[in-house]
């Protein structure tokens, strides 16, 4: 395991203590389901305007085929990139790639670093790396840096802010600028063009992630529709972009579709605002641009996913609709997961990051109803809800011995057909008593947790609940 | 066919809250002064590209309204972004292709045209010639990739800056080009 964690490590409490609280928060509740369903919005003109199904077989198939290509396709990236005058960094894990970027910092004497926004930079932990060593750092992506100002940590993998409404957006920006901020949208937006310009002024390092690299002419992709991703790739003098490994394909035709692709199912529009895509430093003739151009490769326990269960995984673009179509993520949002990567794919993507001996990421595949409907929005048709029963075995083989062997006896005793009719016979007795009045409220020893939180019918259809 | 997929173009920028026209080249000079006076802009920085050189942009939009300057403007950051100088500028682009179904432009950084000339300035018009109209993307990135050294930057820009953070609501202007406007070059 890496020295850092993929889950955030100042999270408090189990996942069902935050997933209580967040159920709890009505305002929380009300943002998510307005974001969920302007998402589901969006989606439906996609598929009505384009063959939506086809386009996700081959979105499919392309990520496949580069994830089985992976080992080349990033040494041609790597090879067209130093070329072009970039420097490319493969770090093993999140501790190495920070330290790459903290001691570029240091050696070129930068002390402020502005980021636009990356699930890879989340991922590894590299604004407290930074911060730790004595850099300023500032996200400027608006929801992004709203979450920084309130020191939490990003709900949505596209729409990091989702969970929070005006007014307390605004309340931070006061705090943050020391003056009196209107709560109207507009006037947010464009209280935080004014004071994020000054640090695209003066920033000496620009970092940002990469949504897709293409091999054949060694070109990084950063999808965006703020602008800022433009101005933090262009205006400082050095740009770092940081990359998880797989996020790449070979050629342009199948960078066009994944771009295509992506903003259809991440905001259910046919194109995004912005897409810079970026071969190395500025050339010498050039005005502009940075000088440096490093890509930073993470592999970070990718590697070891390749020809395993959890390969399909790497097949991601990281377009955040799991999430909107889950109904998990959409009733108490991202930040009871606690980790970077929240949703479906979250549940799958922490645990099996950080290995079999992750702690607490290892109850995240069980926070799911197993519906599906992540698969379904899934614009390049990951199985993620077959992904989640397969990291819940690996969790599974993770618990103590005891439940382990519960488990194996109770799993013998149903496979055979007499102990099973016993069972059933036994199960509707013990309904009997227990739900007399059509409902099992407790059940009695380690089966209380199971109905701690919910109640089971003994009969069919269900009896209204008695109040 | 070429007007065909013009206004596919401007129909899908027009969708994202940009605005296009289609114009001969004759007209070129008047719709880009109208679109200025409409965002009253005080600042032009123009692409150094031959087409706009040959269309006189420069000459024509000069005078004391505004104040041209071409690519690179010498400017420091502060005030290629607004911070210090008029805060309503604009930046002149010159597509190198455009993809019409999905209101696409694509401009490739070079010595004439800076990577940050459309999205550090307030507004942006960009100008496209008929014929590098592509009906899609990887025909359009095909072109760029393949005919030629890549450039060290493509910037694809479909709509005018734009965020949803704030209550999920589409909001314009958070860092790029608050207003957007293509004028598709004909014949
Ligand atoms: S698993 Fe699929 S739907 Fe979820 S973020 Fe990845 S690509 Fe998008």
């Amino acid at each position: 395991m890496s020295e850092r964690p993929v889950s955030y490590e100042d999270v408090t409490g189990t996942l069902r203590e935050r997933a209580t609280e967040a159920l709890g928060d009505e305002q929380l509740r009300t943002n998510l389901r307005a974001s969920a369903g302007s998402w589901a919005a969006g989606r439906k003109r996609m598929d009505e305007q384009y063959p939506f199904q086809e386009m996700r077989e081959k979105g499919r198939e392309i990520r496949t085929r580069a994830v089985a290509e992976l080992p080349q396709l990033l040494d041609q990236l790597e090879e067209n990139l130093t070329a072009t005058g970039g420097v490319v960094y493969r770090a093993a894990d999140a501790a190495a790639a920070c330290r790459y970027v903290v001691e570029l910092a240091q050696r070129e004497g930068a002390d402020l670093v502005a980021k636009s926004k990356s699930m890879a930079t989340e991922e590894i932990k590299l604004n407290e790396a930074l911060e730790e060593a004595g850099l300023r750092v500032v996200e400027t992506d608006l929801g992004e840096w709203i979450i920084q100002l309130a020191g939490q940590h990003p709900s949505h993998i596209v729409a990091p802010a989702v969970h929070l409404n005006r007014e307390e957006v605004a309340d931070l920006f006061e705090q943050e600028s020391g003056g009196p901020v209107e709560n109207e949208r507009e006037a947010l937006v464009a209280h935080a063009r004014q004071r994020l310009r000054e640090v695209f002024a003066t920033a000496q390092i620009g970092v940002s992630g990469v949504n897709l690299a293409v091999a054949e002419s060694g070109t990084i992709c950063v999808v965006e529709n703020e602008g800022n991703g433009r101005l933090v790739t262009a205006l400082p003098r050095i740009h770092v972009a940081v990359m998880g490994m797989e996020r790449i394909v070979g050629s342009w035709e199948d960078a066009a579709h994944i771009l295509e692709l992506l903003p259809m199912a991440a905001i259910g529009d046919d194109a995004a605002g912005y897409v810079n895509l970026i071969t190395g430093p500025r050339r010498p003739d050039e005005t502009d641009g940075p000088e440096q151009f490093h890509l930073v490769i993470v592999d970070g326990g990718r590697s070891a996913l390749r020809g395993g269960p959890f390969e399909e995984i790497l097949n991601c673009i990281r377009c955040g609709a799991c999430l909107y179509a889950c109904p998990m993520w959409k009733s108490v949002g991202g930040q009871a997961y606690g980790s970077p990567y929240s949703g479906p794919i979250g549940a799958v993507l922490t645990p099996v990051l950080e290995g079999p001996h992750a702690s607490s990421a290892g109850q995240l595949p069980h926070f799911s109803s197993l519906c599906g409907a992540c698969h379904e929005a899934c614009p390049v048709g990951i199985p993620i809800h077959d992904l989640l029963v397969k990291a819940r075995g690996q969790a599974t083989e993770q618990r103590p011995r005891s439940e382990r062997v519960g488990m194996w006896l109770w799993s013998r005793l149903w496979s055979n057909p007499v102990a099973y009719g016993i069972g059933r016979r036994l199960a509707r007795a013990g309904a009997r008593v227990l739900g007399r009045r059509g409902w099992i409220e407790r059940l009695p020893g380690p089966a209380g947790a199971w109905t701690s939180q919910r109640d089971v019918p003994t009969t069919w259809p269900p009896k209204p609940p008695s109040s | 066919m070429a007007t065909e997929a013009a206004q596919q173009l401007i129909a899908a920028l027009t969708r994202r809250r940009a605005s296009g026209a289609v114009v001969s080249a004759d007209e070129v000079v008047a719709a880009l002064d109208r679109q200025l006076d409409a965002w009253n802009v005080t600042r032009v920085v123009l692409a150094d590209d031959p087409l706009l050189e040959q269309l006189g942009v420069a000459d024509a939009l000069g005078g004391d309204r505004r104040e041209v300057l071409t690519w690179p403007p010498r400017l420091g950051a502060r005030e290629l972004l607004g911070l210090e100088g008029p805060a309503a500028t604009c930046g002149v682009s010159v597509s190198v292709a455009a993809v019409a179904p999905r209101g696409t432009l694509m401009l490739a950084a070079s010595t004439g045209q800076g990577r940050a000339l459309d999205a550090a300035a307030a507004y942006h018009v960009s100008l496209v010639p008929d014929d590098r109209l592509h009906d899609s993307l990887a025909g359009a990135l095909g072109q760029v990739y393949r005919e030629g050294p890549p450039p060290s930057a493509l910037s694809l820009v479909s709509a005018p800056s734009r965020t949803s953070d704030i209550e999920k609501i589409s909001t314009l202007g958070a860092h790029g080009a608050l207003g957007l406007h293509a004028l598709v070059i004909a014949g």
